[in-house]
């Protein structure tokens, strides 16, 4: 093992031990001086994942939060300098930690604040004007072959449980009133937009989720609202539609040469 | 459904959108509309705490006066979240907990 590899697995133990051969220029205790970068480099790792999964926290409580992130950043040390994406999958983490299978919803509200934290950090991007909408609103022949091309920050998440909701609950004042409303065993699907500098969640239904991922995966607007119609008769694709040019959600409309749909 | 009817349903439905689209757009997010309204301007360094500050200075970790995060087996303890305050159909005290329990019939 290398001098490197002992220092880096001294920061990581459980077990406080001071990595041989580190000397202090002052002649104080190479140990004491570890233990204080050892606790710092924990600290700001656990500190990451708390920044980015504040409901998460909230959830489980301080104690609770800090001792998962502990184990998670000792199993998965960051492989990037940039913090602001450290802990991508935290929620996989959480899914699989034993202590906290009593919260089954537990994992996805992790997953939907990483999610947050990626739209936050994506690109800008202006959405098509109004005219852009008009246009094509006034040439349906060419509706079903159009593609849009989605925002950059656009994050679609599917869960078993309320997640949007547990999620808005925490964001007032009153936040045990609000939780006594959700039902925590209904399925719901969340929509990720980053609008100038806020990122903004909606509550969809799993049939425009399902919509939107086909269409963020480049099909046409009559082939997304197919599937979505297979995936559930009860699509509501005015509703869908209404969502996205509402939102700010399309960036641009192309219409390939010679598609078929 | 055929090619010629969603054709023809698409062509309603993407008017219908553009008329409801003039509404103001719900987030679960408070105030979400709202902000939709006001002037923007971009503000850096305000929005969300940088992760990368460095913890120098009195008083921080950098002084090793931290709090310790060493600490084990914090989860063997029942946490003071707001998960026991959320509803849980399946679980016998009828709300969360984070021992495990074993599902009941919703």
């Amino acid at each position: 093992m290398s001098p490197h590899e002992a220092f880096a697995d001294s920061l990581l133990a459980v077990q406080p031990a001071c990595p041989p051969g580190l000397i202090t220029w002052n002649g104080s205790d190479p140990a004491r001086r570890f233990a204080v970068y050892r606790n710092n480099v924990m600290v700001s790792l656990i500190d990451a994942l708390a920044d980015t999964c504040p409901v998460t926290q909230t959830l489980v409580g301080e104690e609770f939060f800090r001792a998962v992130a502990a184990e998670y950043a000792r199993a998965n040390p960051p492989r990037s300098p940039v913090m602001a994406h450290y802990g991508a999958d935290f929620a996989g983490f959480i899914e699989e930690f034993a202590p906290a299978a009593g919260l089954p919803y537990l994992a996805d509200v992790a997953r939907l604040e990483m999610l947050r934290a990626e739209a936050y950090h994506a690109a800008d991007a202006e959405p098509v004007s109004p005219e852009a909408i008009a246009l094509l609103a006034a040439d349906p022949g060419r509706l079903p072959a159009a593609r849009f091309t989605l925002h950059p920050s656009l994050r679609i998440m599917e869960s078993r449980h309320a997640v949007v909701s547990l999620w808005a609950a925490h964001q007032g004042d009153d936040v045990y009133s609000a939780l006594a409303a959700v039902d925590t065993a209904l399925p719901e699907s969340a929509l990720l937009l980053r609008a100038g500098l806020d990122v903004e969640i909606y509550r969809i239904t799993a049939a425009t989720a399902t919509f939107i991922r086909h269409l963020q995966a480049g099909r046409g607007l009559g082939t997304a609202v197919d599937l979505a119609l297979a995936a559930d008769a009860a699509f509501d694709m005015t509703e869908a539609l209404g969502l996205l040019i509402r939102a700010g959600a399309i960036g641009g409309i192309t219409h390939p040469e010679g598609e078929q749909t | 459904m055929n090619k010629t009817m969603t054709a023809a349903s698409l062509a309603f439905a993407f008017g219908a959108a553009m008329s409801i689209a003039a509404a103001p757009a719900f987030a679960a997010s408070h105030g979400g509309a709202m902000k939709a309204d006001m002037e923007k301007e971009k503000c850096f360094g305000v929005a969300m705490k940088g992760k990368n500050d460095c913890k120098a200075g009195a008083g921080t970790t950098c002084a090793g006066t931290s709090k310790m995060d060493y600490q084990g087996n914090a989860w063997s303890m029942v946490p003071k979240g707001t998960c026991e305050k959320t509803m849980s159909k399946t679980s016998p005290t009828g709300n969360g907990q984070l021992m495990e329990f074993k599902e009941k019939k919703a």
